[in-house]
């Protein structure tokens, strides 16, 4: 299969809540287990034997069910999840485990208990920091959750099944990361917009499935190129964001992405897992909990700005973009001090604020040219 | 004006002022203790708060999260609330000043769905109206809203901070979890402070916040006298007790005048209604803070009380145990954990948020009940289904409304009114005459 045909069906994996390989797992018997956040290891779920499947509100038409019980002012990526589970659109997943990592999700949760009501349920209280002193919370916290797992199901996740689930998962990483390397040319053999297809497929399908779809991919990309005709690279940050066609309206005004930091994006990947003779679920967490911190944490400002710089740096961008879906509190935070710091050093920024499964605005694509012009692009 | 013999910047000349009016008007009125109390100790506050400015005292802003006994452990540091301004100035200053803080905050990038205090509290940096810290100490709750604010904050003055990692739940595993964060604070504050902590002390302040809270506890429990004895708007005004002073004789001092007052008057056989109150109401969320005449209103033309709301409510969970260091921590723990309003029910599951409620409708025999959405509460606001829901099966006929607690702009005080006029007259009055 060459670039076009696994990009396609990643495409069709991504387009709604369920897709062939999904129902080829769940017919063939295997549980499925769904979650909403980077800071929720999949790991756990693969040695489980289950297919880690994140939360996203893609295939949802509106967020009336969600409206029922939310006030508008709740964002609308909560809103249309919570109205596809509450539709039972979600009926295929065993359970789900959740963070509090904002206050919006956390009211998610409360409805996946009293109203949607899945075999299983967890949340995880993630702690706001990524701190050493706060570390040990964290994984007692993970530990919590395995052993949920393990009573409610009524299975053990050995540290066997966790080693292999971090190869497996692993194996996604390294791809992901040569992905990565390849937009760094000159001349990207990727746009943005099919870079976050094929990142959002990974969190949706089964592992081996979809690193075997990767290796078709990456040979393939090997001598394309797509980077030719765009007047500048920018960088897209911020948090929830698993709509390509956002990012195929910045595109199409000229800012090609090369990187997307972002939920869904490089920022659930990251470096490999260590392998090592320590705990297998600790080693899961220091690479959880310590990843490119996301807006909800605090105390670590400049450790986002130092990944951002260095990715502004290795992938040559000219500007970042910064997307912030509306009514979101973690990343009003964010978005005002990039905006000051970003200036302070000297990278062209944009901020843009968004709604769930809006493709990009007139007003968005204005934008967009402004900031090329702004830049001399 | 001049306040310690100095000039203040304009914003504090207004609070300052309107709080020293106040203590004159409540002065002349031997009924009014309560509010006397608060607004006296509110100027007491600023007093304070100049005097260690002028003598070059620490200052540790801490956020309304967060209950400050530990900070006053050290000798000689002064507590900020990063809150403090916005707080004053809609409570006994002028509200167009709060106005101008959020205007400016946003101005400066920060988006407008944030919560307007933590806007303001912003938008007092930015006009370098808050006297810079020696260090912060925040806590991640009761809201997201608070985590922007502490970023911003923290990006703006450039002081050291440490956050208390406050966790989903509140049993006992996650009281360890606090105080052992509490513990590791103390290095912190001293580092950043040059003042030493000290057990001793410490431990004298969470005593006499213990004789705050058992004021607010027999406080709370008057109120439930019918009639209600006193005005609504008082238990609006407890939580800003708290938070500014928690552990000091101030507090304890507002507290009795709370209590007190309440006493005297059930005494007497005296209503905060005159001609009798004809409706209660829990009101629930946010206060109205920026218009404290609103409580008045309800009660002369619509005879309405609000015995109880949110931010009056004092959680009966356990004092703090002064035994020892780890029960004093484990106590301080479990205040922020489970008492402090806003902290209590804002955060965990929504259960924490709705039992309250409904405990609230009956012990204090509420006629309906009120959710004063502000509208940057996204927690209450995205459980409003299910309260609606809860309220629906316990027979709480509810009225729900968006509104800002700090910003007039956002719903006007005329729709407000509107809304409650309207409730009483189409859903709680036809009830109560079936009943
Ligand atoms: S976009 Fe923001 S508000 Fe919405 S779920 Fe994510 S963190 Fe929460
Ligand atoms: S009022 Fe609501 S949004 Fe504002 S700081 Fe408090 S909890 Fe947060």
């Amino acid at each position: 299969m060459g670039k076009s045909e696994v990009l396609k069906t990643f495409q069709e994996v991504i387009e709604g809540p369920r897709n062939v390989y999904l129902d080829e797992w769940v017919r063939a018997g295997g549980k499925v287990m769904g979650y909403y956040c980077s800071y929720i290891p999949e790991e756990i779920f693969t040695a489980a034997g289950f297919l880690p499947y994140r939360i996203r509100g893609a295939g949802s038409e509106d967020s009336s069910d969600g409206d029922a019980y939310m006030s508008a002012r709740v964002c609308t990526f909560v809103r249309h999840t919570i109205s596809l589970a509450l539709r039972g659109e979600f009926d295929f997943l065993d359970g789900v485990v959740l963070l509090q990592n904002c206050d919006h999700i956390r009211r998610a949760g409360d409805l996946f208990v009293k109203k949607v009501k899945l075999p299983f349920y967890s949340m995880l209280s993630v702690p706001r920091a990524p701190k050493e002193r706060l570390f040990d919370w964290y994984l007692s916290e993970l530990k919590r959750l395995k052993a949920e797992i393990e009573a409610h199901f009524g299975l053990t996740i050995t540290d066997q099944k966790l080693e292999e689930a971090i190869t497996l998962h692993n194996a996604t990483r390294e791809r992901i990361q040569r992905l990565y390397e390849m937009r760094k040319k000159d001349a990207p053999p990727i746009t943005g917009e099919e870079a976050l297809t094929v990142t959002i497929a990974a969190h949706l399908m089964p592992r081996d499935q979809f690193n075997a779809s990767m290796d078709n991919l990456l040979a393939d990309l090997e001598n394309a190129r797509v980077g030719d005709s765009y007047r500048a690279r920018v960088i897209i940050i911020g948090g929830e964001l698993d709509n390509p066609e956002y990012i195929a309206g910045i595109e199409q005004q000229g800012a090609l992405s090369v990187a997307e930091v972002v939920c869904f994006g490089q920022r659930s990947f990251g470096e490999l897992i260590p392998s090592g003779a320590d705990d297998p679920l600790e080693r899961i967490a220091r690479h959880k909990f310590f990843q490119v911190p996301c807006a909800r944490m605090v105390e670590c400002f400049d450790d986002q700005v130092s990944v951002l710089k260095t990715t502004v740096r290795e992938f040559s961008a000219d500007g970042i973009i910064f997307q912030r879906m509306k009514f979101c509190d973690p990343w009003a935070g964010d978005g005002h001090n990039l905006y000051w710091r970003m200036k302070e050093e000297g990278i062209p920024f944009l901020g843009l604020e968004r709604e769930y499964l809006v493709p990009s605005s007139g007003q968005v694509k204005t934008r967009v040219q402004a900031f090329l012009e702004q830049m001399g692009k | 004006m001049s306040i310690l013999g100095k000039e203040r910047k304009e914003d504090w000349e207004v609070v300052y002022e309107g709080a020293t009016g106040l203590i004159d008007l409540y002065k002349e009125d031997p009924e009014s203790k309560g509010m006397n109390g608060i607004v006296r100790g509110f100027r007491l506050f600023m007093d304070g708060l100049f005097q260690a400015i002028d003598e070059g005292r620490p200052i540790v802003w801490h956020n309304c999260g967060c209950s400050p006994e530990l900070i006053r452990g050290l000798e000689g540091v002064q507590t900020m609330p990063i809150e403090l301004l916005t707080v004053l100035q809609d409570l006994v200053g002028e509200v167009d000043y709060t106005v101008a803080l959020i205007d400016e905050a946003e101005a400066h990038g920060v988006a407008p769905e944030v919560c307007s205090i933590d806007k303001a509290a912003v938008g007092a940096v930015l006009k370098d109206l808050y006297p810079d810290p020696d260090c912060m100490l925040y806590h991640n709750t009761p809201c997201d809203s608070q985590i922007a604010a502490i970023k911003c904050l923290t990006a703006l003055t450039n002081k050291p901070m440490l956050l208390m990692d406050v966790p989903y739940l509140s049993g006992d595993r996650e009281v360890k979890y606090l105080a052992k964060q509490f513990r590791e604070a103390i290095p912190f504050l001293e580092e950043h402070t040059g003042r030493k902590f000290s057990w001793e002390r410490f431990r004298e302040v969470c005593e006499e916040s213990n004789r705050t809270a058992e004021y607010l506890r027999d406080w709370n429990e008057l109120r439930r006298h019918k009639p209600c004895p006193q005005v609504s708007k008082l238990v609006a005004l407890n939580t800003a007790l708290l938070v500014a002073f928690s552990g000091d004789h101030e507090g304890t001092a507002i507290a009795k005048a709370f209590r007190d007052e309440a006493k005297e008057r059930i005494e007497r056989g005296e209503s905060s209604v005159e001609g009798g109150e004809l409706y209660r109401a829990v009101w629930y969320q946010d206060p109205l803070w920026w218009d404290l005449q609103f409580y008045d209103w309800m009660e002369s033309e619509l005879r309405l009380v609000i015995p109880m709301d949110l931010f009056g409510y004092y959680a009966p969970e356990a004092l703090i145990d002064t035994s020892t260091p780890e029960s004093m921590l484990e106590g301080l723990a479990r205040k922020d954990l489970r008492v402090l309003p806003m902290s209590r029910q804002f955060k965990g599951p929504v259960d924490n948020f709705i039992d309250d409620y409904l405990r609230l409708c009956s012990d204090y025999q509420a006629d309906f009940g009120i959710f004063a959405g502000h509208v940057a509460c996204k927690h209450g606001l995205g459980g409003i289904g299910l309260f609606r829901e809860a309220s629906r099966e316990a027979g709480i006929p509810l009225l729900y409304f968006e509104f800002d607690m700090f910003d007039p702009r956002v719903t006007p005080v005329e729709s407000i009114q509107d809304d409650i006029a309207h409730f009483i007259e189409d859903v709680v009055r036809p009830r109560k005459e079936a009943a």
